[in-house]
């Protein structure tokens, strides 16, 4: 039987929320079932705001979380009792027994449950306290009594508190009383028979591992599969954890890692040590991005790998540092001043995190320039259940590096010509010597004002790019769906591609013809491809998460055709349903032509 | 005062041929104005590389944006001219990617102390092994005559038309207490001096800050000119102690009479060190040196 289950658990900042959720969807991963799971949280520490941790729990591939949970955890009525409508029919609501009295009427949860709806009381404080003399640990009870209805395995739950309190005995020993407690009391509850976990599917290859890490964590795998040796970076939410992982395992492998003064000094560092020869990266979000933009172009005219991861939150300026939002493609693509054509590229799945870190440093390398690797808030945050294979899937070396130099000639580091890659000297290496300059300037590198070999370095910048978009084993783009004619092919791009393929096959189930594509490589933009899946669709659907179309501009600006634009930004993953809905209108309006 | 003995041109140029220091010199020619300072001050690098024994391939010089930054163009080396302000972080990263190269940062006095102000303290304390000549002439000299933060107040330039109203930084001071651990003075219109302290800055292991005092020939006529800024600047005394901070930053205070010569000097471990150290503590290994050379020792004939 095929498992889909999808638990929500709402509480206040500090009620342990997030914390709850991790040990949930970790014990769950134990246990051999495909997790995506995002969490939803303020942007201040402590205080009030609302925290949620979603997962969703299944033995098939999915794309993207549920409109609907079948299960809600309320650690604090106040914030999860508008979400109390989220929970499908025959659902269940698990929340705090104790008095209501001090409560304004409509303050407790159980007057907001719906009567398809199954309320299952529970006495938390009470039993926190009794178990750990302390109320804290009511995030704990509540997955002790989880485990309990739905009759899973302690031994899941137990090794992923130990895992979360690893260097906390005290901690680690009042939390399993409290897990206990709760899965106690659940004993004397009536079951849900509605919700079933069904046997785990196990898919591993031989050689391959399973994983259940997030966005973040994929990208810093990648980077360190691929040989990262330096990075400077800046904190920023959401990018920060790619630093503080990276902080933690880089030094392990005799690699550099340093928090310099501002993104400024972070990106001219990455530029000078790809300079010097290095695999360097940095990771920001959209306030950095806007502060490299002029050293970005420096690599772009010094022609200088480096890599920079950037996961987007909500703009213009400060914005909205922990909602997710893909509104800085436009920075990415084209920020700057001049003509500074970069490659781009955006995952769309955790995987794809792990892949495209990985590959940026090769496609850096190999086409010598800056390459920004775009995620969003959504996608860093967002834990999926990946298939690391047994061997890195990246190389180790792809430099073009010159020969030796015939006797009396000079070394030209921007030759032109050919297929516009010229040969790099790294600095230590005799007869290379150059001087890398933002000047515009000639194939040796000296500043030349000429108007023609400004035509010709700009040609040389862009022409060369060309070749990415025929670099081995990287997915630049992909089809999915109903082969030839559709009615509606919906095209979309990063984080909020899962959500757009949920909804397409959603679609095709409903028997409408139509297919879907990601586009991974913004920049340079994978024109031909593009064009001929736009030119198989009778109606085409661009949804994505930022108010200007920003993607269908991009889109736009390469095939010249009419398109239907879907944007949003809710802070939050689109919903599927939204989605599915314009996929039936636009299905329907054609109809209605027809019969016009 | 000694005797004076002539010059004669063809031995000097025979002197400065066998130097070997014209290997550091590149086949671009200097834009600066004729008279500028800093012609003695890339005459002076391509003089220490030379003493220094460094491999032109082993050397980069770094810049940012200005009069001064055109400089790696002039040196026989590896070099990147960046954007205005960088040049410090950009070396940062070149020196942390390759420890084995002689990373030298160039720029001036608006480059590093208006729009570059912020990485200066950071590259200091840091200690990271990199030698940082500050060109000082007071004034953008590339974009023709505006004030800079070295500028002295009542001074009048094109955008400051009645009289720069703000009183100028004192770098030495601020790298003193920055935490530099090499910190010295020097002026264009003394060369030997010079070549001695930027000899001394290079040779040394950790973050050496050479402010070096240069008229702009074309844009100032009435500030620091050579007649002015050789009238002003003095040895540092006799018995100044280069390892006492304090007695540095008295020196530094004084900068209507700039002292040349070496401020401050300390032995601590540089960026590379604390982050070797953390490899060590983290139970890592340290990749092998990679791509460059050791430095020669025997000498350069």
């Amino acid at each position: 039987m095929a498992t889909d289950i999808q638990i929500s658990i709402v509480g206040s900042a500090g009620d342990g929320t997030i914390a709850a959720g991790d040990i949930l969807k970790n014990a769950l991963a134990g246990m051999g079932y495909k997790i995506i799971s995002f969490d939803v949280y303020p942007p201040e520490i402590r205080g009030f705001g609302k925290c949620i941790a979603r997962m969703r729990v299944t033995t098939e591939q999915v794309y993207s979380l549920k409109h609907k949970s079948d299960v809600l955890i309320s650690l604090d009525d106040s914030h999860a009792i508008p979400h109390a409508d989220e929970v499908r029919e025959c659902g269940a609501v698990i929340y705090e027994r104790a008095s209501i009295v001090q409560l304004p009427e409509g303050g407790h949860i159980s007057a907001h449950i719906g009567p398809g709806q199954l309320p299952y009381p529970v006495p938390v404080r009470e039993l926190a306290e009794k178990s750990t003399s302390a109320n804290r640990s009511r995030n704990i009870v509540v997955l002790g009594f989880l485990a309990g209805l739905l009759d899973l395995p302690d031994g899941a739950f137990l090794k992923a508190i130990a895992k979360k309190f690893k260097r906390k005995a005290e901690a680690a020993a009042a939390s399993e009383a409290a897990y206990r407690i709760g899965r106690e009391f659940a004993a004397q509850t009536f079951k849900l028979d509605d919700v079933v976990f069904g046997p785990p599917v196990s898919t591993v290859v031989a050689g391959a591992t399973v994983e259940m890490i997030s966005g973040n964590a994929a990208i810093v795998r990648g980077a360190l599969d691929a040989g990262i040796d330096t990075f400077f970076g800046y904190p920023i939410t959401p990018a920060t954890s790619i630093m503080e992982r990276l902080a933690a395992e880089m030094p392990r492998r005799g690699g550099r890692l340093l928090q310099t003064e501002d993104e400024i000094s972070a990106i001219s560092a990455v530029i000078g040590a790809g300079f010097a020869g290095a695999r360097a990266a940095t990771s920001t979000s959209g306030p950095g991005l806007s502060l490299m933009a002029e050293m970005l172009g420096m690599g772009v005219i010094g022609e200088v790998p480096a890599v920079i991861f950037v996961s987007q939150r909500g703009g213009p300026s400060t914005g909205l540092p922990t909602k997710t939002e893909q509104s800085d493609l436009h920075m990415a693509v084209f920020g700057g001043h001049g003509d500074a054509p970069r490659i781009v590229i955006a995952p769309t799945n955790v995987d794809g995190c792990y892949r495209c870190a990985g590959k940026a440093f090769e496609l850096a390398e190999a086409y010598q320039t800056p390459v920004i690797v775009l995620v969003d808030l959504y996608l860093s945050n967002r834990y999926e259940t990946v298939v690391f294979p047994a061997r890195p899937p990246f190389e180790a070396d792809v430099n073009r590096r010159p020969g030796k130099q015939a006797a009396g000639t000079q070394y030209k580091r921007y030759t032109l010509g050919g297929d516009s890659i010229s040969p790099r000297a790294l600095p230590g290496e005799k007869g290379g010597m150059h001087v890398v300059t933002g000047l515009e300037h000639n194939e040796l590198g000296r500043p030349s004002d000429q108007g023609e070999m400004h035509e010709a370095m700009s040609r040389k910048r862009h022409e060369k790019l060309k070749e990415a978009l025929k670099h081995p084993d990287f997915t630049i783009c992909k089809r999915f769906g109903d082969e030839g004619a559709v009615d509606v092919g919906v095209i979309s791009w990063g984080s909020n591609f899962g959500e757009s393929l949920e909804a397409m096959l959603k679609a095709r189930g409903e028997g409408i013809r139509c297919a879907a594509m990601k586009v991974v490589m913004l920049s340079p933009f994978p024109t031909e491809r593009v064009a001929a899946f736009l030119a198989d669709c009778k109606e085409v659907l661009v949804p994505e998460l930022n108010y200007q179309g920003q993607f269908a501009n991009l889109l736009q600006s390469h095939v010249a055709r009419p398109v239907t634009r879907l944007n949003r930004v809710p802070g939050e993953p689109m919903k599927v349903e939204d989605i599915l809905e314009e996929i039936r209108r636009l299905a329907g309006r054609k109809a209605a032509q027809k019969a016009a | 005062m000694g005797e004076i003995k002539p010059v004669y041109l063809e031995e000097k140029l025979k002197e400065i041929e066998d130097s070997g220091r014209l290997d550091y010199r590149s086949k671009t020619l200097p834009t600066w104005c004729p008279g500028c300072g800093y012609f003695s001050i890339v005459e002076a690098v391509a003089a220490s590389l030379c003493e220094l024994n460094i491999p032109n391939e082993n050397a980069v010089m770094v810049s940012g944006i200005g009069c001064s930054s055109r400089f790696p163009f002039f040196v026989n080396s590896y070099g990147m001219h960046t954007l205005h302000g960088r040049a410090l972080p950009v070396a940062t990263g070149v020196k942390t990617a390759n420890d084995a190269l002689t990373v030298v940062a160039v720029g001036g006095d608006g480059d590093g102390f208006a729009i570059g102000g912020g990485h200066v303290p950071h590259a200091a304390r840091r200690n990271v092994d990199i030698t940082y000549l500050l060109f000082d002439n007071g004034i953008y000299g590339l974009t023709k005559g505006q004030t800079s933060p070295t500028s002295a107040i009542g001074f009048r330039t094109p955008t400051s038309p009645y009289e720069n109203p703000d009183r100028p930084l004192n770098p030495l001071l601020m790298l003193l207490s920055y935490g530099a651990s090499w910190v010295g003075q020097a002026y264009a219109g003394r060369p030997d001096h010079l070549h001695r302290m930027i000899t001394q800055a290079m040779a040394h292991r950790g973050f050496s800050y050479l402010h070096i005092l240069s008229p702009c020939v074309t844009f100032d006529k009435t500030h620091r000119t050579y007649g002015n800024l050789g009238m002003q600047v003095r040895d540092l005394p006799a018995d100044h102690d280069p390892t006492d901070r304090l007695a540095a930053m008295r020196e530094a205070m004084d900068d209507a009479l700039p002292a040349l010569g070496l401020y401050f000097r300390e032995e601590r471990p540089t960026l590379a060190d604390a982050l070797d150290g953390l490899v060590e503590k983290a139970g890592g290994e340290l990749p092998g040196k990679v791509a460059a050379k050791p430095v020669r020792k025997a000498a350069r004939r």
